[in-house]
Order: C-alpha cells, then sequence, then structure tokens
C-alpha cells in the first residue's frame, strides 16, 4: 500500500499546443483526476534576439525588436524607442507620442479580443470564440488601414511616427470604436450571467492579493488580484501624462475576475481613443536623432496588453546597442500557473493556462544559430528556397 | 479633456521621498551609489551583502523585483561606472516602486562568477536566475531548479552565447 501511494503520475502535456498553438511543455502529476504538481519547460520558439540586437544598428535593432511578439509587437517598440530616445537626449513631438500612445490602446483592444477568443475555446465556448475574433477584425482593419499591416504595424521610428491620423482614418477609428464598445457591452454581460461559463471561471485558479505580489504576477493577471499596478499610470509614458487612464481592478482573483479586468480595460481604451482623437496635438511627426547614441544605460518600462514589459538598454556611444535586456510580462506571470496549478482538476488546466494570457513568444528570445561565414545577407529568393529545402 | 488629476502632483512630490526611503534602506550595505536618472539609483554591492540588502528592501515593503539583467564586460573601461575598470560580469537586480527604479549591481569575477540564489525571498527570480546561469554561466549557489530553460537540449555545455566572446556555433547541426 506505501509503494502505491509513492508512485507519481505525470501528464505531460506540450511542447505541440499546450492548450494554445504556440509551444511550451508541462508535466502536471496527477492524482486521479486532481493535479498535485506541475513544472514547465519552455525555449521551443526560442530566437537569440537579444543577442542578435548586439550586431545590429539603433534602427535594425528596433525591428527586430517589435518582433519579439506578433501580438504586442507596437508595445516592444515604443519601450525601445523611448529608452533611445532618453539616451540620446532628444524630444519626440507631442503629435507622435499621441499617436504611439493610441496605436498602443488600439494593440491592446486586438489583444485582449484575442485572448478573450483563445480562453473561451479553452472553455469550450466556441461561439463566443468565434464572435470575440470576428469583432476583432474590426480593429485589424483599422490597425491595417493605419499602418499598411495587420500585425507589425510598424510604425515607430527613433524620434517619432510615420504615420498620420487623417481625417478619414479619425472617423472610421471612432466608428470602430462605438461598434466594438457595443459588442464589450454584450461580452461582459455574458461572462457575468451565463450560468455554464461562470461554472468553468469563478473560483478557478484563485489567486490572493497577497499570492500575486509574492509570485510577481503582472498586467491583468496581477490586477484581477486587486493589485494595484499599472506602468501607464505609475510611470506615464508616451503620451500617457497628457491622456490619464483609470486603473481597472477586482478583488476577487479568480478565473472570472481575469476575464472581467481585460474587459473592463477594454472600455478604458475606447474611451482614451477617442480622448486622442478629440485632442490630437499639432505638431510635426518625427525628430532628429543622431546616428550614434550617446554612451549611457536607462531603463523603458511600459504597460504592455500582458503587464509590465521592461527594458533595459546599454548604449557605448556607436552605432550598436551595447546591450539590451528585454523582461516580457508572461515570464512574470508563469510562476502563478505553476503554484496555482496544484488542487485544480486536469481540465481546468487549459482554461488556467490561457488565463494569464501568456505568449510563448515572448518568453523565448535570446539566440541566434548562424553558420560561422553567415555574414552575408540572403536574398528573398534565397530566404525561399532555404524554406522549401528545410521542409521538404 | 479629463479634469487634472491630483495624481501626476503628488508622484513627483513622492519621487524623492521613494528615494530617499531606498538609500535609508541600502546605505547599512553599500556606500557606492549614484543617481543616474531622474529616476534611478543605483547601489553598487558587493556579493555576501546582496541577499541581506534584498531582504531589508522586501522588509521595507520597498517596490518589488522587475528584472535581473546580466552583463558581460570583456576589456574595455566602462565609462558609466569608472569603479569596475577590468574584464568582468554584472548583474543588476532591478527594484521598482511607481516610477522609482532601484538597481542592485553585483560585479563578478569571470574565474568566480557565482552568486547566492534569492529565491528563497523572491519566488520568481528562478527564472531570472536559469536565464543568467545558461546565458552567461553564472553559478547561481542553491536555486531550486537547475535545469535549462531555454537553451536546446544539445547546446554543448560551457558555452554561454549572451556573453561578448560568444560569435556563433562552430557546429551547427541544429539548423540542419
Amino acid at each position: 500500500m506505501l509503494e502505491f501511494h509513492t508512485e507519481k503520475f505525470i501528464i505531460p502535456i506540450g511542447p505541440q499546443h499546450p492548450a494554445l498553438k504556440e509551444p511550451g511543455h508541462f508535466e502536471f502529476t496527477v492524482d486521479g483526476e486532481t493535479v498535485t504538481g506541475a513544472t514547465m519547460r519552455l525555449g521551443y520558439v526560442h530566437r537569440g534576439i537579444e543577442k542578435g540586437v548586439e550586431g545590429r544598428n539603433w534602427t535594425q535593432a528596433m525591428y527586430m525588436l517589435e518582433r519579439v511578439c506578433g501580438i504586442c509587437s507596437h508595445v516592444h517598440a515604443t519601450a525601445f524607442v523611448l529608452g533611445v530616445e532618453r539616451l540620446a537626449n532628444v524630444q519626440v513631438p507631442p503629435r507622435a507620442q499621441a499617436i504611439r500612445t493610441l496605436v498602443g490602446e488600439l494593440e491592446r483592444i486586438h489583444s485582449h479580443l484575442l485572448w478573450l477568443g483563445v480562453a473561451a475555446h479553452e472553455g469550450g465556448f466556441d461561439t463566443l470564440f468565434m464572435f470575440s475574433w470576428r469583432d476583432r477584425e474590426t480593429v485589424m482593419d483599422l490597425l491595417e488601414e493605419l499602418s499598411g499591416n495587420r500585425v507589425h504595424y510598424s510604425l515607430n521610428v527613433i524620434g517619432g511616427v510615420k504615420v498620420d491620423i487623417t481625417d478619414e482614418i479619425r472617423e472610421h477609428l471612432l466608428k470602430g470604436m462605438d461598434y466594438l464598445e457595443e459588442r464589450c457591452k454584450y461580452y461582459l454581460n455574458v461572462i457575468s450571467t451565463d450560468e455554464t461559463f461562470l461554472g468553468r471561471t469563478r473560483g478557478v485558479g484563485l489567486m490572493t492579493l497577497q499570492q500575486a505580489e509574492d509570485l510577481g504576477a503582472v498586467g491583468p493577471t496581477a490586477r484581477a488580484s486587486g493589485v494595484q499596478r499599472d506602468i501607464r499610470i505609475d510611470a506615464p509614458y508616451a503620451g500617457y501624462s497628457q491622456f490619464p487612464v483609470r486603473l481597472v481592478t477586482e478583488s476577487t482573483g479568480d478565473l472570472h475576475a481575469r476575464f472581467v479586468v481585460r474587459i473592463k480595460e477594454l472600455f478604458e481604451s475606447f474611451r482614451l481613443i477617442r480622448l486622442i482623437l478629440a485632442n490630437l496635438p499639432e505638431s510635426e511627426l518625427t525628430t532628429r536623432v543622431p546616428r550614434r547614441i550617446p554612451a549611457g544605460e536607462t531603463i523603458s518600462r511600459v504597460e504592455a496588453p500582458r503587464g509590465e514589459l521592461f527594458y533595459y538598454i546599454k548604449s557605448n556611444g556607436n552605432e550598436y546597442p551595447e546591450r539590451v535586456k528585454v523582461r516580457t510580462p508572461s515570464l512574470c506571470n508563469w510562476s502563478s500557473v505553476i503554484v496555482l496549478a496544484p488542487g485544480h482538476k486536469l481540465a481546468d488546466m487549459p482554461m488556467l493556462l490561457s488565463g494569464i494570457d501568456p505568449c510563448f513568444s515572448c518568453n523565448d528570445r535570446m539566440i541566434t544559430i548562424r553558420h560561422t561565414d553567415s555574414n552575408r545577407t540572403w536574398s528573398w529568393e534565397q530566404l525561399r528556397q532555404y524554406g522549401i529545402e528545410y521542409y521538404r | 479633456m479629463d479634469a487634472q488629476r491630483p495624481l501626476n502632483e503628488t508622484g513627483v512630490l513622492n519621487l524623492q521621498d521613494i528615494l530617499q526611503h531606498a538609500v535609508s534602506i541600502l546605505q547599512k550595505y553599500s556606500h557606492l551609489y549614484s543617481y543616474v536618472e531622474s529616476n534611478r539609483l543605483d547601489v553598487f554591492i558587493e556579493r555576501n551583502h546582496l541577499k541581506p540588502a534584498i531582504k531589508a528592501i522586501l522588509d521595507a515593503k520597498w517596490g518589488h523585483l522587475s528584472a535581473i539583467t546580466g552583463l558581460d564586460h570583456p576589456g574595455q573601461p566602462d565609462a558609466s561606472d569608472p569603479q569596475h575598470q577590468k574584464d568582468h560580469l554584472e548583474v543588476l537586480y532591478h527594484f521598482c516602486q511607481k516610477s522609482i527604479i532601484v538597481t542592485l549591481r553585483v560585479s563578478l569575477d569571470y574565474h568566480d562568477a557565482r552568486l547566492p540564489s534569492i529565491c528563497d525571498l523572491v519566488p520568481v527570480a528562478t527564472l531570472y536566475e536559469r536565464e543568467l546561469m545558461e546565458m552567461f554561466g553564472i553559478h547561481i549557489e542553491n536555486t531550486p531548479d537547475p535545469s535549462r530553460l531555454l537553451l536546446p537540449d544539445d547546446w554543448p555545455s560551457g558555452v554561454y552565447p549572451l556573453r561578448k566572446s560568444f560569435k556563433g556555433l562552430e557546429n551547427t547541426s541544429t539548423m540542419s
């Protein structure tokens, strides 16, 4: 009988599609249906970006860092350019800062709606998933209209932005916000009243305020447990001192609170976008920045859709960054999953995993593996050929 | 526009207080500190003072650990940090409260690159510590989980990609 109790049954999940369509590996120790322990392994989409930027000039580095994440690309570029501009000691025109803020909020809308769909899907609510992703297309279309791109909007440059808000786009943005606000009211109602939905979310993955602080949770995950922290408010950057946001928190700390916080944050985003569009400052869009950034180091913190994004940037006074350290919000939130998992049913794991809105690409950055002779540039045709050979 | 909120006002006023508070907590452990930017304080600290200093920050409830950064300074003298002119590794522990960032800076020799784990004080540090071990080859004593976090399983041991001396692997079997 003793032996029976010492044996562990481990269920590996991932690296292919552990709840989400992204790679990560988890091992859950179970006793019957109940999870008793959890471990994880990351790095499956590790690309070596931190090392990569050390061999690129400041502008190239910005484009590379934008590619840390396909969901919150703008916020990565923003964190980086804000830091570089501080090192170069240049003042960015107010209109550019306002546009950065505006796009930051558009990005938050698309990211939160994406998450709402994924989380709903993991809970088995596929209609909600398809509804929210359909509505997300509204904001994707707006981003494309504004920047020409759906995913990597690339509208930051060091020293400003490269797109302006025309009257036509302003009209479309306002119309889009009206539509999305109506939809989000509906979603808030659904997730707060639907019995089956509440059954899957209320009291699940409970994290107290103390736990959230001890585990270092950030962003909506932490705010759902009552942590009063939002970089947009604590340390306003870009246009946030001119266009302040209101803090959204919940106190229950369960999965349901994480849904509520994110949807309520969307209402703040709609309000802020309207406010910015009504008060867009008139100015240039860019300012001149020297190619060599003066020696020094700085820290740039911004509020990504998933929480505090931290950049440490060091310059030695030449054309290349000496060191860029990126600490993404998903990394902070992982430990909450690992600690909270024991005691829950195995079936709750997908929702618990997606509850923190993890972004695997964000976790996994740093190393590039290059052939020793590969400082050469690849042409599009060569890259294409390489891809064909690789998957043959 | 919204009514001007008092938060910005008080934020500016509190800034100095929060910084002063940090200095009063940390002066017991180091007298070497510098105000690098208006919202940042860097404190140069010896390895054996690291844990007591972090414990003091946590006991005083001063902010949270935001990140740990590893740095490699091979050869060239470092203009921003005149205290350390020779080859060394450096580990930065960034603590944040509101807009203030306090950084504890620990300098390490290449031949003695080890640090105590702070996971018993800050559990979330485990991921940062594993990253430091893999990327910089810094030995973290008593870290709860020393296994690999990010690099592939077949990555050669003793190769630390974020050190400046790393220029790429000779054998790139991982690519093909």
